[in-house]
């Protein structure tokens, strides 16, 4: 314990002054744009843009973001562990803090979403219905949270030299069991969320479980190489070796290869439904939401090409092809999420609306920020580096 | 007296500035506490206000409905008085019960299988002139037999109830939306704001709701339990509404599902649903009434030109 709180000293003392006005400007918006969402806990969602029509929003969305985003972790873990590749070891415990923030935002933006939080909170335990993908999915949000903390504890044991050949193990067996976990519990059921709903024909696929989960690894590995890229840069030295940065942009093509092959054929039989709410929602893709159409796909089709050559493999291709892949995924969630509403469910409704306002903005903005206010001080905080493996690298 | 330089001037206004502005931020930022406050209170224990007392299902009984598209003149009298007799507040629009406009031509018989489209002039709903030449359609929850709402929920806040009636526990609803995206009927409102009634216009016998919570038509749960028919059948001038117990083959809803003309919607979707339409068999002769016009501010749709 003392160890650590020097670590922490240590580590407060060496930090300049960019970070903490970095820091300090992540609080500022964070606060600003939460503020929003505690106005919207205080007295209802009225100002938002989501209606009876069209009951999901920017929050689902986010949800449906953040939770791909944890994957990366897994990922990472069965590296280390299951593949021995012991130069992934420098960004472990970065990747397991990333999924953690990403599952602790993705819970947020259920807690902003839901109309009253305070009985949420009752879920799974004095609430529940088994039969529900909501109530499946966000319970297994916690067992996730369970495996990574677990995980988390385990490895900064193992970076401070603590860990005991026991504690190796268990480290060893939580990121084997986390992957099946991650894959078939938590973004499976996420997007079974959707895959269920028969009343609208572009989520009720059983290709959308299968979506979510490559979408996840291709989202949640491009965050753990963009923040490797850029810890990289910040620090001024290279966190893993160049053979490293090669061997992540070439696990991001497969990643990318299974979503973009899964998105084109969903689309192409989209394109030739049959049925009127098919045709509508093509139509809606191709034209009041084609501007995020073209960033999905082009967005995928971009970053593909840029890793598929060796030279896309390096920290400043990654760096490109990485930001690409997140803001194709992002676009591909408020498509999912959005069009997949805006299908009108009697014709003669005419068409319905959905554009997120500030009020929605602000609190998503402001969740953003304070994921990367508490990124950014626990970096400080917990003793990331390796010092065994680091000189290897 | 001695006259003040700039720099006083401009730190005695920052002074009175903040002393106006605090008081006012400051209770705001009370209010909004208070209001959250209040709101961990009544999520966590239940509904507002009045304790009501709901009936038992009645045994043996499934409950069903026939609208007769023939009769129905869209006036939307069900609509209004469905929402006097549900407390339901001004903040939830449409109303349980929208009544939807499509072209009609005489003769022409309108099923599910024939979708009409009217976006001549812009959404169906905002009409304010009766019209010959148009099709009511009155829509609402269908009551299924296997409704996608109460899988979904992740609370059981809403559930089917042996006598066929699709509830509400609004103290058991954390407001997910998630029934109503799963709704293929739209039948599902959410409170998006505070819900008001009037004190002199509640309905003791229908519980009140907190906002963030998602409620729906009950079939007038207080009255049928009871062994009156619905709010929406006494309403309707031309009797286009008939309400009663399916599993009575005597009864009139049993007698007119059984028509030719007899429909239901999105019957593909295999929800059981367990309202029914009669087809427009052709004219009729019918009593025309003044419609009842609604605020033309529907959240969620696109205002057309």
């Amino acid at each position: 314990m003392k160890e650590l709180s020097g670590h922490i000293r240590e580590n407060i003392a060496g930090s300049n002054r960019i970070f903490y006005v970095y820091c300090f400007i992540l609080l500022v918006i964070a606060v600003v744009g939460l503020s929003q969402a505690v106005k919207s806990l205080a007295f209802g969602h009225g100002h938002s843009t989501m209606s009876d029509m069209v009951p999901w929003g920017m929050y689902i969305s986010g949800l449906a973001f953040f939770i791909g985003c944890s994957a990366g972790a897994t990922m990472v873990g069965l590296l280390i562990h299951g593949f021995g590749r012991e130069d992934y070891h420098p960004v472990g415990t970065r990747a397991i803090l990333l999924a953690l923030l990403s599952i602790f935002g993705a819970m947020n933006c259920v807690m902003m979403d839901v109309g009253n939080p305070f009985r949420a909170m009752k879920i799974p335990f004095l609430l529940r219905n088994e039969t529900s993908m909501f109530f499946i999915s966000s319970s297994s949000y916690m067992g996730f949270m369970t495996i990574l903390g677990a995980e988390l504890f385990m490895t900064i044991k193992i970076t401070r030299g603590k860990a005991s050949s026991r504690d190796k193990l268990l480290a060893k067996l939580l990121a084997i069991v986390a992957v099946p976990y991650a894959l078939v519990v938590v973004h499976s059921f996420t997007g079974t969320i959707f895959g269920v709903v028969k009343a609208r024909e572009m989520w009720n696929t059983p290709l959308l479980p299968i979506h979510f989960v490559t979408s996840a690894l291709a989202s949640g590995f491009a965050l753990v190489i963009l923040v490797t890229v850029i810890t990289s840069w910040i620090h001024n030295k290279e966190l893993v070796s160049m053979d490293t940065f090669n061997h992540m942009g070439f696990l991001l093509l497969f990643f990318l290869i299974a979503t973009v092959f899964i998105d084109v054929f969903d689309y192409i039989i989209l394109s030739y439904s049959a049925t009127e709410e098919g045709m509508e929602t093509w139509h809606l893709l191709t034209g009041r939401y084609l501007v995020t159409f073209l960033i999905n796909m082009g967005g995928l089709f971009s970053a593909l090409t840029i890793v598929a050559f060796k030279k896309g493999r390096t920290p400043r291709g990654l760096l490109y092809a990485t930001s690409i892949t997140l803001l194709a995924i992002v676009a591909y969630r408020i498509n999912i999420i959005s069009v997949g509403q805006l299908v009108p469910l009697y014709p003669e409704l005419g068409e319905l609306e959905y554009i997120p306002n500030i009020h929605e903005v602000a609190p998503f903005i402001g969740l953003v920020a304070l994921l990367m206010f508490i990124y950014a001080v626990l970096t400080k905080v917990l003793p990331l580096e390796d010092k065994v493996h680091a000189s290897h690298t | 007296m001695r006259s003040l330089d700039r720099r006083q001037l401009i730190k005695l206004a920052a002074l009175a500035g903040t002393g106006a502005f605090l008081p006012r931020q400051a209770s705001a930022v009370g209010e909004i506490f208070e209001a959250i406050a209040k709101k961990m209170s009544e999520g966590i224990k239940g509904t507002i206000g009045q304790e009501v007392e709901t009936p038992l299902p009645v045994k043996g009984a499934r409950f069903g409905m026939v609208i007769d598209l023939g009769l129905c003149i869209g006036c939307r009298r069900c609509s209004y008085a469905c929402k006097l007799e549900n407390n339901v507040p001004d903040t939830i629009n449409p109303p349980y019960i929208m009544v939807l406009e499509t072209k009609y031509k005489p003769g022409q018989i309108i099923a599910e299988e024939q979708p009409m489209k009217n976006h001549v002039n812009g959404n169906g709903l905002l009409y304010t002139k009766l019209r010959r030449d148009r099709m009511y359609m009155p829509v609402q929850c269908n009551h299924c037999a296997d409704p996608p709402c109460t899988k979904v929920c992740p609370t059981k806040a809403t559930y089917k109830s042996p006598d066929g009636i699709v509830m509400m526990d609004y103290n058991k609803c954390i407001g997910c939306r998630y029934c109503m995206a799963a709704c293929p009927y739209n039948a599902r409102r959410f409170n998006w704001w505070k819900p008001e009634v009037s004190p002199e216009k509640i309905n003791p016998l229908v519980p009140l709701r907190l906002d963030g919570v998602v409620e729906k038509c009950t079939f007038c749960v207080h009255r049928t339990r009871r062994g009156r028919t619905t709010r929406c059948v006494e309403a309707c001038p031309n009797k286009a509404r008939t309400f009663g117990n399916l599993n009575d083959p005597e009864s009139a809803v049993s007698k007119l599902i059984a028509s030719e003309r007899s429909f239901r919607l999105k019957v593909g979707l295999n929800t059981g649903p367990q309202i029914w339409y009669l087809t427009h068999p052709k004219e009729k002769p019918m009593i025309w009434y003044k419609p009842i016009p609604i605020s033309p501010d529907i959240r969620g749709l696109r205002k057309s030109g």
